[in-house]
């Protein structure tokens, strides 16, 4: 019998099926038509294994980036470091008050539950869009969604939190900045000077992900082209002088809670990271010389957690076929991403009320992304709805959900656990195919910087915000304890939160901030700063020139992260 | 009540530095299907921006989206500014991630009516059309 034979068959079988056994189910039930849907190899014709899934670490990669998941051997069932022990990572999204409150914060947490490694620093407002505490544009932010840096002397302040064993030579840090990262590189690096370690023994990921924010969030400081030349600058620095640095985070996951669609987000995820590597090869460098160090934050995630699957097995794929026919890469290491992210249930989902439900979403959704061989990230802690940090008791219960999945439910000891289903693999087929469509919309475009600028990538995002909206308010979208299940008789469940966040030092954050600043600029040579942020508009006129070294000495005379972004706007241009 | 050839006029309004625009535009889709004129001001708007903008356009309502946490300071100018410019009679909405602690601060101050990710637009529609004077 040949395989359409088989097919054939099958399909033949599906139909007896549903006039039979299913409709007589159905009958009895008083259902007119089954909600529920069967799949059988009849949805994957032509689906060759090979070609389509093939082995983990091998191309076209479906199953899996790496033959063993980097994060098995840290976490993985039985080994002394699990989930929330590893000193090796920045972890821990976190951030707030003035540069003082923050390494208070960081101290504190080292003693606390799920200690962590490095810092992942969330920035105010002003320091992510280049704005000192002071400027106007600043009041009443200072300090509110992350910690305010204006200086160096701020850095030194938050990193005194990591000296030792966790010096800035063994620990990653991880910055959520865009607009300003090679300004806060620069920091990183004067301050690595001051400690006496080598620059290349830094390691880290600033987000540095600027055609993103134009599309979905919002930070970017000057307009595309220059904004463009800035991710050069950071490409070719770090590829010379900071090899264990990434040099960006590319964040589909940004546009995701903007609104995209999972296939839109990984499209447009990747449209951008076309667009960084492009930049690379234009400044003359192979992608040998900085391909490893592009990482991916991740593609976002939503409830539907087979489809969020699937369309991270796609991502996989997709990106093989980039890598290896687009640019032509011979090397399969440079066939996969590196991805820093984990669990499939994302953020956008997680709801204010009821809120220790979020737990459950984002385990779920962890045990999903086990299944495909993704990290059991149970991020965010279920209280990211609820303001101010995470507390200990929401990030006990985060790492304790991602050591159930590993240790208990053993969802680790099978690599790909979904390779095969018929569902899963039909529908990332399927997904395959969407993506490459978006791509290639994109391409037609001229591509992703110019779809940015034309606003084209963000008013599909807003198009697919606002089509979800209205299924949530018609009822088409289910939030439990949101639009449903709101009834008299449900319950609100509250637990203790402890939280090494002293809330009330936010009070007077910014007063703080500005106190201390205006002082700090007492103390600098004015003359030398002045030179400093001359020579820096000078070489922003200058297309040629790579801007981090000027930022590295103008931040050790104290030069502020305002000051500078003010010099460069007078070159660049304001968004 | 409104009657139906005088639309009302909306000014979606994002200050600060807060670049989340989600909320703005959901919102603006769903009063401009509501039957509402709605204006949406774009990112990172000062205070003296929209108050000349609700006087240049003449709306019945001004909705400030914030999710930064800035909002009882952004609030607190706006509503001065409103005082000052004699145009406290229009409607001031303010949406976004709101904690509940701060909405009847919010609403002590002066703001008419707070909405945030668990509301849903019969409320801001309903609110709206029962309130424009």
């Amino acid at each position: 019998m040949t395989d359409k034979d088989k097919l054939l068959k099958i399909a033949q079988a599906k139909r007896q099926w549903e006039d039979g056994v299913l409709a007589k189910g159905l009958a009895r039930l008083g259902q007119e038509k089954s909600p529920c849907k069967f799949y059988t190899p009849a949805d994957v014709e032509g689906h060759d294994f090979l070609e389509d899934t093939g082995f983990p670490g091998q191309y076209p990669f479906t199953a899996g980036r790496n033959a063993l998941p980097i994060h098995v051997p840290f976490w993985g069932r039985g080994k002394a470091h699990g989930v929330g022990k590893s000193v090796r990572h920045a972890f821990g999204y976190s951030g707030y008050g003035t540069p003082e409150d923050l390494r208070d914060y960081y101290i504190e947490r080292a003693k606390g539950p799920a200690p962590a490694g490095g810092p992942n620093i969330a920035f105010d407002l002003p320091s992510q869009t280049g704005y000192d505490s002071d400027h106007e544009l600043a009041e009443g932010e200072v300090g509110k969604v992350g910690v305010a840096v204006d200086t160096l002397a701020d850095f030194e302040t938050i990193y005194q939190a990591f000296t030792g064993d966790r010096d800035i030579d063994k620990i990653g840090s991880n910055w959520t900045v865009n607009g300003t990262t090679n300004i806060i590189l620069a920091m990183y690096c004067a301050l690595a000077d001051k400690r006496g370690i080598p620059r290349e023994k830094l390691s880290g990921t600033p987000q540095n992900d600027i055609l993103k924010e134009f599309a979905a969030r919002g930070t970017q400081v000057f307009p595309v082209e220059p904004s463009m030349r800035m991710t050069r600058d950071t490409i070719t620095f770090c590829a010379n002088h900071l090899p264990k640095m990434n040099w960006t985070s590319v964040a589909g996951y940004h546009m995701r809670e903007a609104g995209a669609t999972r296939v839109q987000a990984v499209a447009f995820a990747f449209v951008d990271a076309i667009a960084y590597l492009e930049q690379g090869l234009a400044a003359g460098l192979t992608l040998e010389q900085f391909y490893k160090q592009m990482s991916f934050l991740n593609f976002g995630g939503g409830m539907e957690f087979l489809k969020e699957a699937a369309v991270r097995r796609a991502a996989r794929k997709v990106w093989a076929k980039i890598m290896r026919e687009r640019f032509g890469a011979k090397k399969p290491s440079m066939w996969t991403y590196k991805e820093l992210g984990g669990g499939v249930a994302g953020y956008w989902p997680m709801t204010k009320n009821r809120p220790l439900n979020n737990l459950v979403r984002v385990a779920l959704g962890a045990a999903f992304a086990a299944m495909i061989g993704e990290p059991p990230v149970c991020e965010p802690p279920f209280d990211e709805p609820l303001g101010l940090g995470h507390s200990n008791e929401a990030r006990q219960l985060a790492a304790d959900a991602a050591r159930i999945i590993a240790e208990e439910c053993k969802l680790m000891d099978v690599q790909d656990a979904l390779a095969g289903s018929y569902f899963v693999e039909s529908l990332t087929s399927r997904y395959e195919k969407e993506i490459f469509d978006i791509i290639e919309k994109v391409d037609e475009l001229g591509g992703a910087v110019a779809a940015i600028k034309s606003g084209w990538i963000k008013e599909r995002i807003v198009e697919s915000a606002i089509a979800f909206q209205r299924q949530l308010d018609s009822g088409e979208q289910i939030q439990v304890g949101v639009n449903k299940y709101t009834e008299p008789d449900e319950i609100e469940i509250l637990i203790p939160r402890n939280s090494p966040y002293k809330a009330e030092r936010l009070a007077d954050a910014q007063q703080r901030k500005i106190a201390a600043l205006v002082e700090f600029k007492k103390t600098r040579d004015a003359a030398k700063v002045a030179q400093h942020l001359e020579q820096i508009e000078n070489a922003a006129k200058n297309p040629n020139e790579n801007l981090i070294p000027f930022f590295i000495e103008a931040v050790k005379d104290g030069v502020s992260m305002g000051e500078i972004c003010q010099a460069l706007r007078r070159v660049f241009g304001e968004v | 009540m409104n009657s139906p050839e005088k639309k009302i006029r909306v000014l979606v309004a994002k200050v600060g530095l807060d670049g989340h625009d989600k909320g703005a535009y959901i919102v603006a889709s769903i009063l401009r299907d509501a039957g509402m004129e709605v204006i949406y001001s774009g990112l990172r708007r000062t205070v003296g921006q929209v108050i000349n903008s609700v006087i240049q356009e003449d709306v019945d309502v001004l909705g400030l989206s914030i999710l930064s946490g800035a909002h009882e300071t952004i609030a607190r100018k706006i509503i001065d500014a409103m005082k000052e410019n004699a145009i406290d009679d229009k409607l001031f909405i303010v949406g976004g991630v709101i904690p509940d602690e701060d909405i009847e601060k919010l609403k002590k101050m002066g703001v008419d009516a707070v909405f945030t990710q668990s509301s849903n637009y019969n409320e801001m529609t309903d609110f709206i059309r029962s309130h424009v004077k």
